[in-house]
């Protein structure tokens, strides 16, 4: 009963200092709400108590909020009484006689928000460290210990409903533009500005009328059909808690606190049920371990050499040097790298994500060289110059020599080329590895680290650790033509090519696998990736695995008439410019047949999903990475696979083992072998077992 | 015991660029950033081993003053290493050169990287003090009604801007711009408007030869997608008659000294890297040549050009057994001057990639040029000896000796 410690300061003011011992984190199980709960009911029977401030000890976190891993373990009685207690406590808080204020240093996530929310006053740090907000709902669960009732309250519906369906946790300057604050001040000066507050002369004023009861609760009715019509196009019926949450949110003007708080848990109890939320959690903790560091100890990467100012280049260049590592950024022609550092500076002009200072910053770290220099005080080296093993193996071969220091890694950027192949034009192939990271680079968190078979463990370690560093995920893959995500995504977006040229309509084939749950159609996938690349990248596939990959014809009369996707302003659909995208009415005489424009939405979901759900299994057979949770962790974040449905094995698992098996063979009779169950599959099928066992 | 003798490792510039051209948009600061970055890319040299980063500057930029510190940290030299801003006017960035050696010979470090910016686009207009006042009482008046009092104070006449170039170009002693202490030479020393005229073509006509040279000194400016790779000054269509056809700028009526025949306004600058003989070789570093005599004098400053006269005769070089001589070209009319002074120059190896009258001055980064300029081109033809030489504003005289092995 150590986690928070009290203490009465000028005699009259209560401080409460979150401090659970050995862990970086503050959390909320039973144990610390009931150690709160003690807290509150002394101050609430002190009447000598002129004010409370609630504050944390740790470097980076304020309070996290509820445990998941016990909401995780939980039964719904034992839930039920937490979440009651909760409600109960940050209840007691709001009704204190004596003005409370959070002060905030660090995330104040989730049920550490909803503290803060309960609080008369809020202050927060203007630390990079500092986030405030409700990411709830990107869990498949809503705001229920009173932030869903509260947040509306102290804002106004609407800029609740964009930070508690938005699951947003905005830095302080932005929470106090959306109110959830009332003021900023630096760090070293939080608890007496919050004391000051208490003191009573400098209180804050709240503007903003539509935040009062009543024109909030107009407001809420006037709003709540468009509302409730958006968050269904957009979640397509298949994030409940986004919808729940909108509902409660817009309620709750209209009700009373109790009546709301009564909603609140009435819906969390159902979402924590839905498939939806445990796949969610699941990846969430996923996440937290793949970012965890355990090589922590491991000199940081300062400084790296990017070969090659390209697309992928500069975009590697411009997230590492974002990440405060200073880059080298070398082309053979100062004309690339004109293009390249432009791409780079309009990146940095964003300027939501980059101050002026900060873009400054950013441009300076980046040496650009259009000649030979020497690498030899760089940590790191990445290569990502043109798609072409001869190229690559020039330039690592010059790499032995340039960069001579046995500890500098050498990477390389290649998305399917063997990188045994290219480490074999070095002397000392321990020192080579992948990193493959995803365009447009800034967007996608995945990165592929590649092991091969020569590739030294500490080299593969120390790489992994370097992609933590700059904020990126990792996962070791193992080095094999398109690795994990590339090899999964080819087939299925060939097989959209497929299904068009037998006669689906480019929008039924979109439309189809956007109500699966994809963040894009297939078709229109190739089209950003860019019609050339993505045969580029098939042709490496096909000469592996040529029997499996079935390429649709219409792919290279698309490269030879110039329709390369977005970038050409043609592909599958046509760009104008703007946001108007239409299907392009040219590609109609590529068709070859008309077998297919019989099938149905859920006939092309099936088919697409089950082909790319196949390949994903023979992704783990062929033990390209260590388990199904990686592979389904994988595809979630390196291509948006549907997150609700917890990645492509996941997948499989709710669609039914059994049954997939039986689907793929009768395709394959119908559509053709490529459509050919995995062995894993059937086997696991035999069996009667699944990729997860829960 | 010998004081550690100073060689100069390696050295790149920017292109330099007319002024208001290509590098319009870049402070001082920028440009000299980009010139220690190529620099510290190039030789891959461990930052941390600077001991202090020198840097000449004219007219520095005012949002960066002290540029040498704002262009060290932002180029990724570490927080603890110092840096200083060094103003010779002219001769600024030869001035960084010599103060190193200083401190060198002191024993107080043994790596600097040195040499000189100007961003002459950016030199700011000025309001006239009066005016500065009026806007100081305008800020500090309390009420809206005292400010709009204040406002009403202004004349038109308060906006007329002060040209700080100049200002800058104008010698506040003697009271003569630096064209006219050209045109003072140019009479004195009786050098008619067709000499001048016919060393400014061959400036020109040197500097487009030597274009290709240029590009072993030149790290590429990367402005808005573009890539600039060469000095934009140089032109290939120079031509005498041309040149006959511009008028003079500083004695309308009997002046000989013209736009064409001065060095151009530019933007640019040079980075060196200069460290103990001993130094270089523990980092395995093949130095172009080392500073072995230099001086400084002073003198008329309505006669300033003749500047490289005592500052040559001073060091106790002959300027005949240099393989290589650079005199700033501030002004046809005064390199002519100094020639005729001396008597003892070697033409044909004055100048042989062109001056400033063609490639331009941009005045804090120019002594740091020659010295680079004449280095490479000593490695060039496998020379032994260098000349460097400037004239500077305000009555000065600065002159160094290279060598080479």
């Amino acid at each position: 009963m150590n986690n928070i410690h009290r203490e009465i300061v000028d005699g009259k003011f209560c401080v409460l200092k979150f401090d659970q011992p050995g862990t970086k984190a503050n959390l909320f199980n039973l144990e610390t709400l009931t150690e709160l709960d003690g807290h509150l009911r002394d101050i609430a029977s002190d009447y000598s108590i002129k004010g409370v401030v609630f504050i944390s000890a740790k470097e980076r976190v304020f309070h996290a909020g509820a445990d998941l891993r016990i909401l995780e373990k939980m039964n719904i009685a034992g839930l039920k009484q937490f979440l009651t207690l909760g409600q109960e406590v940050f209840g007691r808080i709001a009704s204190l006689e004596a003005p409370t204020v959070a002060a905030i240093h660090g995330a104040c996530l989730g049920g550490g928000c909803e503290l803060a929310l309960a609080c008369d006053y809020r202050i927060a740090t203007p630390d990079r460290v500092t986030k405030i907000g409700l990411p709830e709902t990107k869990l498949g669960i809503l705001p229920a210990w009173g932030g869903s009732t509260r947040l509306p309250r102290l804002i106004g519906v609407t800029q609740a409903l964009k930070v508690i369906l938005g699951g947003k946790t905005p830095a302080a300057n932005q929470a106090l533009r959306y109110g959830m604050i009332d003021a900023i001040a630096p760090r070293e000066l939080l608890l007496s500005v919050a004391l000051g507050m208490i003191k009573g002369n400098r209180l804050p004023h709240r503007s903003g009328w539509l935040r009062l009861p009543l024109p909030n609760r107009l407001y809420s009715r006037l709003i709540a059909p468009l509302v409730r019509s958006r968050t269904l196009r957009e979640t397509r019926g298949h994030y409940p808690a986004v919808l729940k949450a909108a509902e409660i949110v817009m309620a709750s003007a209209a009700s009373s606190e109790k009546e709301s708080l009564a909603r609140e848990r009435l819906a969390l109890l159902e979402l924590i049920e839905t498939d939806a939320c445990k796949n969610l959690i699941r990846l969430f903790f996923m996440g937290e371990r793949v970012r965890k560091s355990e090589g922590a100890g491991m000199k940081p990467v300062e400084r790296v050499a990017v070969m090659g100012a390209g697309v992928m280049g500069s975009g590697i260049a411009a997230w590492m040097s974002s990440r405060g590592v200073r880059v080298i950024l070398r082309d053979v022609d100062p004309k690339f790298l004109a293009k390249g550092l432009e791409r780079i500076r309009k990146s940095f002009g964003n300027r939501r994500v980059f101050t002026e200072k900060e873009a400054r910053d950013g441009m300076d770290r980046i040496s650009p060289i259009a000649t030979e220099v020497p690498l030899d005080h760089v940590d790191m080296v990445i290569e990502a110059a043109v798609e072409k093993m001869e190229a690559k193996q020039q330039i690592f071969a010059n790499l032995d020599r340039q960069a001579s220091h046995i500890d500098t890694l050498l990477a390389t950027n290649t998305s399917a080329l063997s990188l045994a192949e290219i480490a074999g034009a070095t002397k000392n192939p321990g020192r080579v590895v992948g990193i493959h990271f995803f365009n447009p680079v800034h967007k996608m968190q995945l990165v592929e680290v590649v092991a091969g078979p020569q590739t030294a463990p500490e080299t593969v370690q120390r790489a992994v650790q370097f992609v933590r560093q700059i904020g990126k995920l990792p996962v070791v893959v193992k080095d094999s033509p398109g690795f994990l995500v590339n090899r999964i995504l080819v087939p299925y977006l060939l097989e959209a090519g497929l299904l068009f040229e037998a006669g689906a309509r480019i929008v039924d084939i979109d439309e189809a696998m956007l109500d699966f749950g994809m963040p894009m159609g297939p078709l229109r996938l190739i089209d950003e990736v860019g019609v050339d690349i993505a045969t580029d990248v098939t042709a490496t596939l096909a000469a592996r695995f040529g029997d499996r990959l079935r390429v649709p014809g219409e792919l290279d009369q698309m490269v030879s008439a110039g329709w390369l996707g977005r970038k050409s302003g043609r592909g599958f659909y046509v760009y104008s410019g703007g946001r108007k995208i239409v299907p392009h009415a040219g590609m109609d005489t590529l068709r070859r047949s008309h077998t297919a424009n019989a099938l149905d939405s859920s006939q092309l979901q099936q088919r697409l999903s089950l082909l790319l759900a196949n390949e994903a299994v023979r992704c783990l057979e062929e033990h390209i990475v260590a388990d199904a949770e990686t592979v389904d962790f994988a595809m979630v974040m390196g291509t948006g696979f549907a997150p609700f449905r917890g990645g492509p094995l996941r997948f499989v698992d709710v669609f039914g083992l059994s049954k997939a098996v039986d689907e793929l063979e009768r395709l394959a009779v119908k559509a053709g072998p490529h459509f050919t169950p995995s062995p894993l599959l059937k086997q696991l099928a035999i069996e009667g077992k699944r990729f997860y066992e829960d | 015991m010998s004081a550690p003798r100073m060689v100069i490792v390696e050295g790149v510039r920017t292109p330099f660029c007319k002024w208001n051209t290509h590098f319009a948009s870049l402070g001082a600061d920028e440009l000299g950033r980009i010139a220690v970055d190529a620099l510290l890319t190039r030789t891959g040299l461990d930052p941390v081993l600077i001991d202090e980063v020198i840097l000449g500057c004219v007219c520095q930029p005012a949002e960066a003053v002290n540029v040498a510190r704002v262009i060290a940290l932002r180029a990724g030299v570490p927080e603890s290493v110092p840096a200083v801003t060094v103003h010779r006017n002219c001769a600024s960035g030869l001035e960084a050169v010599t103060l190193a050696s200083e401190r060198i010979a002191a024993g107080r470090g043994s790596v600097f990287v040195v040499g000189g910016t100007e961003s002459m686009s950016q030199v700011p207009l000025l309001f006239k003090p009066g005016t500065a006042k009026k806007f100081a009482a305008f800020a500090g008046a309390k009420s809206v009604l005292k400010k709009l009092g204040a406002l009403t104070q202004f004349r038109f006449s308060d906006f007329e801007p002060r040209i700080a170039l100049k200002l800058g170009l104008t010698d506040p002693v003697s009271g003569l711009n630096m064209g006219e202490t050209a045109e003072l030479l140019a009479r004195e020393h009786s050098i008619s408007r067709e000499e001048q005229d016919l060393f400014a073509v061959q400036s020109h006509q040197r500097a487009i030869a030597a274009c290709e040279k240029f590009s072993q000194e030149i790290c590429p400016v990367y402005v808005n997608g573009q890539a600039i790779t060469k000095d934009n000054g140089p032109r290939a269509d120079s031509s005498l008659p041309a040149l006959a056809k511009l008028k003079p700028v500083f004695d309308r009526q009997y002046g000989t000294v013209t736009a064409g025949n001065s060095s151009q306004i530019s933007d640019g600058a040079v980075a060196l890297l200069v460290m103990t003989e001993q130094k270089a070789a523990e980092l395995g570093y093949q130095p172009l040549g080392r500073l072995s005599a230099y001086a400084y004098t002073g003198c008329d400053p309505a006669r300033m050009g003749l500047g490289p006269v005592s500052a040559i005769r001073k060091m106790g070089r002959s300027a005949g057994t240099a393989d290589v001589i650079e005199i700033n070209e501030a002004f046809a009319a005064q390199v002519l001057a100094v020639l005729k002074v001396l008597g003892d120059v070697p033409l044909e190896k004055l100048n042989v990639n062109g001056g400033a009258i063609a490639l331009g001055h941009p005045v804090g980064a120019t002594g740091a040029r020659l010295v680079l300029s004449a280095l490479k081109e000593l490695q060039r033809r496998n020379g032994h000896r260098a000349l460097v030489s400037l004239c500077v504003g305000g009555g000065q005289g600065g002159a160094a000796w290279l060598e080479r092995d």
